[in-house]
Formats: C-alpha cells, sequence, structure tokens
C-alpha cells in the first residue's frame, strides 16, 4: 500500500485509465527493501505478509497503490485512511509500469465490485476523493425542516452540504426511515425531501454514513463540496413522518 | 434541550460545511465561562445541550474538529 510520490503519479497521469478511476500496473520493489503486502489495517496498526518483488497492482486516482494482495482493504478502511497511513512509493519503488492491456485479477475485481472504486462505497463522504456529478444525475435531501437554511434563496445549496443519491432516497419511505438510514442527532423526522438536479460535473463526494446516534446508518451521503447552482435545488415534497 | 440560536449564530453557521444531512456539530463558548464541546446544531438554528445549560447566553460557536 503505497502513496504514489510526485514522479509516480505524474507518469500514470500521462497514462490512460484501465476503467473509471484506476489504472493497472505492474511495480517492482527496490533491492533493498523487503517488499510485503499489507492484508489489515485500521487506526495505523497493520498486518503484512511478505510478496514477490515484482508484482501487479491497482493505482486509484493517480495517488494510492493497492497490490492485488491488499484490494480487500477497500473493504475495510475508508479510501482516505488509506491514502493516510500509506508508505511513499518513492521509498519503496524501483519501477512502475502501465499496463494497456491488462485486466482487474479476480480478487480486485471482487474487492471493486463490492468496496466502489476507491473506496467510496466504504467510508463516510468527507474522506472521500472530490469527484465530479454527471450529467443527469439527480440528488436528495431529507429535512426536518420545510424552510432549510442550507437552500439558498436562489434555489442552490451551500457549500458542504449533505444529501443522497436518488436510487438511495427510494429506500426511504417515511421521515423517521431517513433519521436512521443517514444516522440523524436530530430525531424528528426528515420529511420534507428537497430534490437536486446539479449541472454536470458539480464537485461532488460520495460516502456511505456511518452507524451513530444509535443508529445504523448505512445509506449513501454526498457532500456538495463548493454548493450547488442557483434553481438546481426544488420541493420539499413532504413523506409521512412514520 | 434544544436553544433557538441568535441570527449572528446562525449566519456564521450558514458558512460552513455540513457535519452530516441537516446537521452541524459544534464547540460552544458560553457567557460564563464555560465551554461545551460536540454538540449538533440543526439547520443552523437549533443547538442541542444538556439541561443544566438552560438559559445560558453563548459566547462563541465554533465548528468542531473532527
Amino acid at each position: 500500500m503505497l502513496k504514489l510520490a510526485s514522479n509516480h503519479a505524474d507518469y500514470l497521469l500521462s497514462q490512460p485509465e484501465s476503467g473509471m478511476g484506476y489504472q493497472l500496473v505492474e511495480v517492482t520493489f527496490r533491492s533493498d527493501k523487503r517488499p510485503e503486502a499489507v492484508i489489515y489495517e485500521a487506526k495505523g496498526v497493520q498486518a503484512t505478509v511478505p510478496v514477490a518483488r515484482t508484482q501487479q497492482a491497482v493505482v486509484y486516482n493517480a495517488e494510492l497503490l493497492l497490490l492485488d494482495r491488499e484490494q480487500p482493504l477497500l473493504k475495510q478502511a475508508a479510501y482516505g485512511s488509506l491514502l493516510e497511513s500509506a508508505k511513499n512509493s518513492a521509498e519503496w519503488i524501483s519501477e512502475l509500469r502501465f499496463l494497456p492491456d491488462a485486466r482487474p485479477s479476480r480478487q480486485t475485481a471482487m474487492a471493486m465490485e463490492s468496496s466502489g472504486k476507491y473506496g467510496k462505497t466504504t467510508g463516510p463522504a468527507k474522506d472521500a476523493p472530490p469527484e465530479k456529478t454527471k450529467d443527469g444525475e439527480v440528488f436528495k435531501r431529507f429535512s426536518a425542516y420545510s424552510n432549510d437554511r442550507r437552500v439558498t434563496a436562489d434555489g442552490g445549496l451551500l457549500p458542504g452540504t449533505y444529501a443522497t443519491t436518488e436510487e438511495d432516497a427510494k429506500n426511504v419511505k417515511t421521515g423517521k426511515e431517513a433519521v436512521a438510514r443517514y444516522a440523524l442527532p436530530n430525531p424528528t423526522p426528515a420529511s420534507y425531501v428537497f430534490t437536486i438536479r446539479p449541472h454536470t460535473d458539480t464537485v461532488i463526494q460520495y460516502g456511505i454514513v456511518q452507524p451513530a446516534y444509535g443508529q445504523l446508518g448505512g445509506g449513501v451521503e454526498v457532500i456538495f463540496t463548493v454548493g450547488t447552482q442557483r434553481n438546481t435545488v426544488t420541493g420539499p415534497l413532504k413523506i409521512p413522518d412514520e | 434541550m434544544k436553544i433557538k440560536l441568535e441570527q449572528q449564530w446562525i449566519e456564521k453557521l450558514l458558512g460552513w460545511p455540513e457535519s452530516g444531512m441537516g446537521y452541524q456539530r459544534v464547540d460552544l463558548r458560553l457567557a460564563d465561562g464555560r465551554e461545551v464541546k460536540d454538540v449538533p446544531v440543526f439547520n443552523a438554528e437549533e443547538v442541542e445541550v444538556p439541561d443544566e445549560f438552560a438559559g445560558v447566553s453563548i459566547k462563541d460557536i465554533q465548528l468542531h474538529a473532527a
């Protein structure tokens, strides 16, 4: 698990992606290092196993390199925390080579499928890397207040405002269900539903609501990092409290 | 208990990001010198504090550092 040094990152940024948000590479460890894969990581505590000096790996967002053995980490920890605890590639890698014709290994493909690309569906949105909205994406915001103050007078959202995806919102039929799914500290039912249609390429972070306040969480959460444009918010629609 | 915030605090809170959908976690400095750490504010207008802080006035609010 390595955080790419700028020369490695620059090299990969000059290469095409292997899939959305990742590149498949071959990495060769320096001869003075004992190559190892991190198989467990929690709060800075790591368990490692030795690996061959030359390995296939996946680089996410041109910044975080995970060996095939390390892919399950994406299910265990938030992307941001992995990045924080990763070692600098400059000290460990003698060669990094983009593999234009490679396909993800079975283990890597399974980890990607269950965790989402760069772990965005395992950790909270605040730890996720910024992305951009796609054309036609729709989001919902559940609020206990019909006069939600995060909605601006011109129909936008203030920077740093949370919401969820339209798809995830389909799991919520009542305001109390919203409190549980999005682990809200306010027990008042979040029964006012706003609809958000941001412009394409609006900056956004995706994540999963962590358990809190005696609620399970588990819903998808997004942060509009710099807010949304005017006339992108409509509503609210009132759903039953319970 | 929930305390309604004055307009000056509402405006300050709206300049900060949320901590989750519809709320922010903040630290309060009270006029009597006490501090209340990591309490939720809902819709930038109501702060939830322990009952012992009933009736106190707020001297400053800062976003709680996670």
